[in-house]
């Protein structure tokens, strides 16, 4: 399991440094210009009273922008979740997939390595992933701090990046989930990147429209606590979505351990209305 | 301990409405090389993946070196060597690279210097990122992975494809050597040449079934000779085509025949005795030739079947 992990984490080592040094230059920046922002407090102000409240909402709503956590939710959580979970669901959508559908998992489930072994090597390496992304951009964050006046230990500012690394393992393992149901990849991807955009949409709405309140209860991005957790951590929530979370990781692994390993689409099922050619077993 | 390493009773898996294979039963036995025929979409992979537990079957029994790759996949596992047909490989990594990764997955557990040495005998330089390998440096590389722990069977999904002649010849001296040092070998291969060079015993399947095993000369020798004879005399033609298995094909004044023989050669050679014979010459069909008879024949009567369930219809 622990050479799963390690060739597997390994392997994405470009992608943790290039989400982790983008996002954390962007925070260093972003929270560097907090207290050049609070200089401007009346000007802002009136300014953004006049945007409309749908695109407020899309922002953290009615965050206050001088304060350290509004500050962040409206200027870099607010969003980000849409932003880095999109990385999420390709990873989750190409855990186990990609290397079905590029040929290289036959070889490697023939080694003497049991599925369940390799599926938890890999499910640590993704949650690993997003971990080490999540650190690089705290790392950016704590210095980017420490220019301003912002005065939010280093601690604290680890808790709204420990809310999104939840919200993040949700949305992965869920395309994880629907990999191994779905016949392809770029398929899993995009019913999870859509589902990523609607939960987003629905839920930031749902601030301004109430018949959507209810459905978004049933939303992850809901219980994301946002630049808010730098006052401390919701733990019923944070439990309920990595609870969920890993209960999609659990369904992913039960299919996994029944699933035949396709060659190259080998055996997958097809769409109905589309015609497309299926591989013959060989 | 079974004599069998490979055993598959009534072996059945579907892929949605596609029967991949309908019952396949196979004995292979230890140390032997086995070659398994079949042309594309037979069957030949979907068994070998069978056996590794990459693919659940829908029935039937499979016991590898005495264990149930569905109860115990990673023990088969560890002493098997898989060369896939579909050799995909992680496309960043060297050689080298690819080997220690799956070096780590058996942890640890092979001989690296015999793995140095198959890679020279192959001319396979390690060093080369897998992206920048030809289709052969690649099956190389595949052939090195199956073999460098060592395992007691070596399941190879047509192991010489993309090689060159020279190398082909190399992979089969590697196989044999690795028989020769106690390993049993499963082959798929639609070369039939390459079979009938190496395996001990061949095994053809034809639409999910395996529809023949037998040794490649025993194969050879039920199959169809021709056989050309003159004489230093005339003789009766007509004598010599009563004998059973013997027809004629064509003759020359009484002096020469050729002769269509089935079977054994026995009964012809008792015939000719009474004969003066000047020159005897016969010659056999080869594997592939059998093979393609083969399906001839069970197209044919394929097409018999239809064309029958056509006039009853």
């Amino acid at each position: 399991m622990l050479t799963v992990f390690r060739y597997f984490f390994g392997r994405a080592r470009g992608a943790i440094l290039g989400w982790g040094i983008t996002l954390a230059l962007l925070g260093l920046y972003m929270v560097g210009f907090y207290d050049t922002l609070a200089e401007q407090r009346e000007m802002l102000t009136m300014l953004i009273q006049q945007y409309p409240p749908e695109l407020m909402a899309f922002f953290g709503g009615a965050a206050d922008l001088f304060t350290p956590a509004g500050y962040l939710s409206l200027e870099f959580f607010s969003y980000i979740p849409l932003v880095i979970g999109i990385y999420a669901v390709l990873l989750g959508s190409g855990l186990l997939i990609g290397d079905e559908e590029n040929g290289t998992l036959d070889l490697l489930l023939a080694q003497p390595i049991s599925r369940t072994a390799f599926f938890c090597g890999r499910l640590l390496g993704m949650a690993a992933i997003l971990a080490a992304i999540l650190g690089i951009v705290w790392i950016g964050f704590v210095l980017g701090e420490r220019g301003t006046t912002m005065d939010v230990a280093a601690l604290d500012m680890l808790y709204p990046f420990i809310t999104l690394f939840a919200v993040l393992f949700i949305f992965a393992t869920f395309s994880l989930m629907l990999s191994m149901i779905l016949p392809s990849r770029t398929l899993t991807a995009t019913l999870g990147g859509l589902l990523l955009f609607v939960s987003y949409f629905i839920n930031s709405l749902a601030q301004l429209d109430e018949n959507l309140r209810d459905l978004a209860e049933y939303l992850p991005l809901r219980y994301y606590q946002s630049g808010a957790a730098i006052h401390g951590l919701n733990g019923d929530w944070l439990l309920g979505l990595f609870g969920f979370g890993l209960l999609f990781a659990l369904l992913a692994w039960l299919l996994f351990l029944q699933r035949d390993i396709r060659v190259s689409g080998e055996g997958s099922w097809r769409m109905p209305f589309f015609k497309t050619a299926r591989k013959q077993p060989r | 301990m079974s004599d069998f390493a490979i055993q598959t009773q009534a072996l059945t898996k579907n892929y949605a409405s596609v029967r991949a294979l309908r019952g396949v039963d196979l004995e292979v036995h230890q140390g032997e090389i086995f070659g398994f025929l079949g042309p594309n979409g037979a069957g030949k992979t979907t068994t070998i993946r069978c056996l590794l537990d990459l693919i659940h079957p829908n029935g039937g029994r499979i016991s590898v070196l005495g264990l149930d790759p569905q109860k115990d996949p990673v023990a088969v596992r560890a002493r098997s060597g898989y060369l896939p047909g579909e050799l995909r490989m992680e496309e960043n990594f060297s050689g080298e690279g690819i080997l220690r990764y799956l070096k780590a997955l058996r942890g640890n557990q092979t001989d690296w210097d015999y793995t140095r040495q198959i890679a020279a005998r192959l001319d396979f330089d390690l060093k080369t990122l897998v992206k920048n390998l030809s289709k052969g440096n690649k099956q190389k590389l595949g052939v090195i992975q199956a073999l460098m722990h060592r395992p007691d069977l070596l399941l190879l999904d047509e192991p010489t494809a993309g090689l060159d002649p020279l190398m082909q010849q190399e992979v089969l001296n590697i196989i044999r050597a690795a028989r020769d040092d106690g390993a049993t070998v499963f082959f798929s291969s639609h070369l039939i040449h390459e079979v009938e060079v190496i395996a001990d015993r061949v095994g053809i399947i034809r639409n999910g079934k395996v529809v023949e095993v037998a040794q490649p000369s025993a194969l050879i020798n039920r199959s169809l000779r021709q056989v050309r004879i003159r004489f230093k005399e005339k003789v009766s033609e007509q004598e010599l085509t009563q004998v059973p298995g013997v027809s004629l094909l064509g003759g020359e004044d009484g002096l020469s025949v050729i002769l269509k023989v089935e079977g054994e050669m026995d009964a012809l050679i008792k015939a000719l005795a009474k004969y003066p014979v000047s020159n005897f010459e016969t010659e056999r069909q080869s594997l592939e030739e059998i093979f393609m008879t083969y399906y001839a024949q069970h197209s044919s009567s394929k097409n018999n079947q239809v064309d029958a369930a056509h006039e009853e219809a």
